[in-house]
């Protein structure tokens, strides 16, 4: 009651409170991701004609599309992740599904965490750890060679397939948490309904269990994806100089060529492009990010 | 040949739409399920009833085809089941939570098993109308499921189950999570599906006032074992074990001494020293410990000394009455102390009763029960 002045002190403190409370998230939104996206996407928006004189442009946005090899490294980049997302999840999928569904109690936890202590490490020591075993002359070559199936050392890096093990590795543990998440809140006894009506374990699976788990399914997806898409080192460290990844395009732009507008409008288009495959995502699934993400 | 010679053989009695052989299941050491036989003839209601714990929820879930019983065999219309997993199985299951998919639509919930079984797609909606119309919802198949009332829910799910026309229908205490009144209405609404669509029904649950409303027949279990089947007035008037007595319907018991036996009539005196005449047709040797039952409503209440004779009559003083609509009752203590929980008809002649009057209470001797007293004493 605003009549009472104890109420409405009562209220101004409740006020403060939660702006208090609210205050570490807007400074971190506001400096750390808007600001430097609004800067982002205003240096994109200019060309440099001259030292120190910049004039408004659509000229870097223009390059991206005027030249096959950004635009066909972005696809390429899309393409991939959209794969190792899929693959992910096919992997994924399974070792949650044994997780949530056929364990409980200690081994339950003991599987759980050890899907979780390869992420203890860092991604960079880790991504090592598949080059001493893909090199030249490393584990894999030499047991090869031991086992007399091949006879000189071959190299496992630097292609594709590398690159593809390194994500689906360094990514799992983003797929198997969402996923264990929404399989432990499927009522066992749903499962017994489908079968007791008569399905056989396909169509449990196919019409219980994955439209129970989809949202877990695109939430997991969808981090995945994203992760994927922008990851820098496990590309460049497996997939070597030439991987064609689009985050090596925009560091080489900042780092390399100096060219900041170009960079900055790649960083742009990369957010967008993104966003809009995610999107494209959620409307074939029939999903809402709402509730993909509660 | 023999086979045939065992089908007509079948046929000429009642055809049993399940029995059940020396079923046994063990967890570890425990009993869950301990040397169960029994049969249902076609078109039963048959409950089994038991307190929880009792292994009656094991029973089901291995009928369903959940478990894997250690012994016994399961005939389902004279046919073992037992290396049929549950979704070849001609039983249903109505389940505890119901177990309604949240992502289909009523309609949907109920095509499911109409798929599973092949039935072509046109004859679907012919059929979910039908089934709908049966269990009195008719227009529902586009509801989604958290659009429906408890009720309505129950009932969409034992469509789900009797579209498939099953030989047997398993229902595992669905009515637990309504409330009172709804849980009376479904009792009988369960009835008359049961009729209508002439399914058998095997339903368990721990509430006697359900299994005693719905049954043709009812299995008290205890333990893993059943204690007795029997129909509901058999269980209610001529229980076979203590336990049957003390858990169907409510009972006075007192523990006494046998005093001697003429014909089926025994005199007891009971450790509070009150003697009383009590039925029982097996023969109990003098001084033998034994358990008497008197049930509240057998009893009769009287201002005065009654005339008629009575083989039991007892001067009591009341304690308290607890009042509950037609089911109140009077508590009262005879001079010896032994306390008395009697059914209080609510009829005029009772309303000047008050705590520390004193009545008479009287019944007849073959109105009360009673069992020698086992290890095995319930409460």
């Amino acid at each position: 009651m605003s009549a009472e002045p104890g109420g409405s002190f009562n209220r101004t403190q409740y006020r403060l409170g939660f702006w208090l409370l609210l205050a570490p998230i807007v400074l971190w939104l506001g400096l750390l991701i808007i600001l430097p996206h609004i800067d982002m996407v205003l240096v994109s928006l200019r060309e440099r004609v001259a030292s120190r004189q910049y004039e408004f442009s659509f000229s870097n946005y223009t390059t991206f599309f005027a030249e096959p090899l950004y635009w066909n490294t972005f696809v390429r980049t899309a393409v991939m992740s959209i794969i190792a997302t899929v693959l992910t999840l096919i992997i994924a999928f399974p070792v949650s599904f044994y997780i949530a569904k056929m364990l409980s109690g200690r081994p339950k936890i003991a599987l759980f965490i050890l899907c979780l202590i390869p992420f203890w490490v860092s991604e960079l020591v880790r991504t090592y750890g598949w080059m001493i075993l893909l090199r030249e002359t490393g584990l894999v070559s030499g047991a090869l060679q031991w086992l007399g199936l091949i006879d000189q050392p071959v190299e496992l890096l630097y292609n594709d397939a590398a690159i593809m093990v390194g994500l689906i590795y360094t990514s799992m543990l983003f797929m198997v948490v969402p996923l264990v998440t929404t399989l432990d809140s499927l009522d066992n006894s749903l499962i017994e309904a489908g079968y007791d009506l008569g399905g056989s374990s396909w169509h449990v699976m196919r019409s219980i269990v994955i439209p129970h788990a989809m949202p877990g399914i695109m939430s997991g997806c969808i981090v995945v994806f994203m992760l994927t898409l922008g990851n820098y080192l496990t590309p460049t460290l497996l997939g070597g100089k030439d991987s064609l990844w689009f985050t090596e395009q925009i560091y080489t732009q900042f780092i390399t060529r100096f060219n900041w507008e170009q960079g900055a409008a790649f960083g742009i288009l990369l957010l967008v492009l993104s966003s809009l495959i995610v999107w494209l995502g959620l409307k074939i699934t029939k999903q809402s990010f709402t509730r993909v993400m509660s | 040949m023999s086979d045939q010679a065992f089908v007509s053989d079948a046929n000429a009695e009642v055809q049993d739409d399940l029995a059940c052989t020396l079923l046994s299941k063990h967890f570890g050491e425990f009993a869950a399920v301990d040397k169960v036989s029994f049969s249902i003839s076609r078109g039963a209601f048959f409950s089994i009833l038991g307190p929880s714990g009792c292994g009656k929820t094991t029973l089901l879930r291995m009928l369903a085809g959940f478990q894997k019983p250690d012994v016994g065999d399961i005939l389902i219309k004279g046919n073992s089941v037992l290396h049929t997993p549950p979704n070849k199985r001609p039983v249903n299951m109505v389940f505890q939570h119901l177990a309604l998919f949240p992502t289909m639509t009523v309609a949907g919930n109920i095509a499911y098993g109409l798929k599973r079984k092949g039935v072509p797609r046109r004859e679907h909606e012919a059929l979910i109308n039908d089934v709908l119309d049966k269990v009195q919802l008719p227009g529902y198949g586009d509801k989604r499921i958290d659009q429906l009332s408890g009720g309505q829910k129950q009932r969409v799910a034992i469509a789900r189950c009797l579209v498939l026309k099953p030989a047997v229908l398993l229902l595992d205490e669905p009515l637990g999570a309504l409330d009172l009144k709804l849980r009376e209405q479904m009792k009988i609404e369960l009835k008359r599906l049961q009729r209508e669509f002439n399914t058998t029904f095997v339903y368990i649950t721990h509430d006697q006032s359900e299994a005693l409303v719905m049954s043709d027949q009812v299995a008290v279990m205890n333990k893993g074992r059943f204690e007795q089947v029997g129909t509901p007035q058999e269980l209610y008037y001529q229980p076979k074990t203590a336990f049957v007595a003390s858990f169907i319907g409510d009972s006075n018991q007192y523990v006494g001494q046998v005093q001697e036996q003429v014909g089926e009539t025994i005199s007891v005196v009971t450790e509070h020293g009150v003697r009383l005449l009590s039925h029982s047709s097996q023969p109990m040797p003098a001084g033998s410990p034994i358990t008497v039952f008197i049930r509240p409503e057998v009893m009769q209440i009287s201002m005065a000394k009654p005339e008629a004779k009575q083989d039991n009559c007892l001067q009591v003083t009341i304690l308290r009455m607890l009042f509950d609509g037609a089911r109140s009752q009077l508590q009262v203590e005879t001079a010896e102390g032994a306390v008395l929980t009697v059914a209080l008809p609510q009829t005029a002649d009772f309303h000047a009763l008050e705590p520390g009057r004193s009545v008479y209470v009287s019944w007849q001797a073959n109105q009360c029960l009673c069992f020698p007293v086992s290890p095995v004493a319930v409460q």
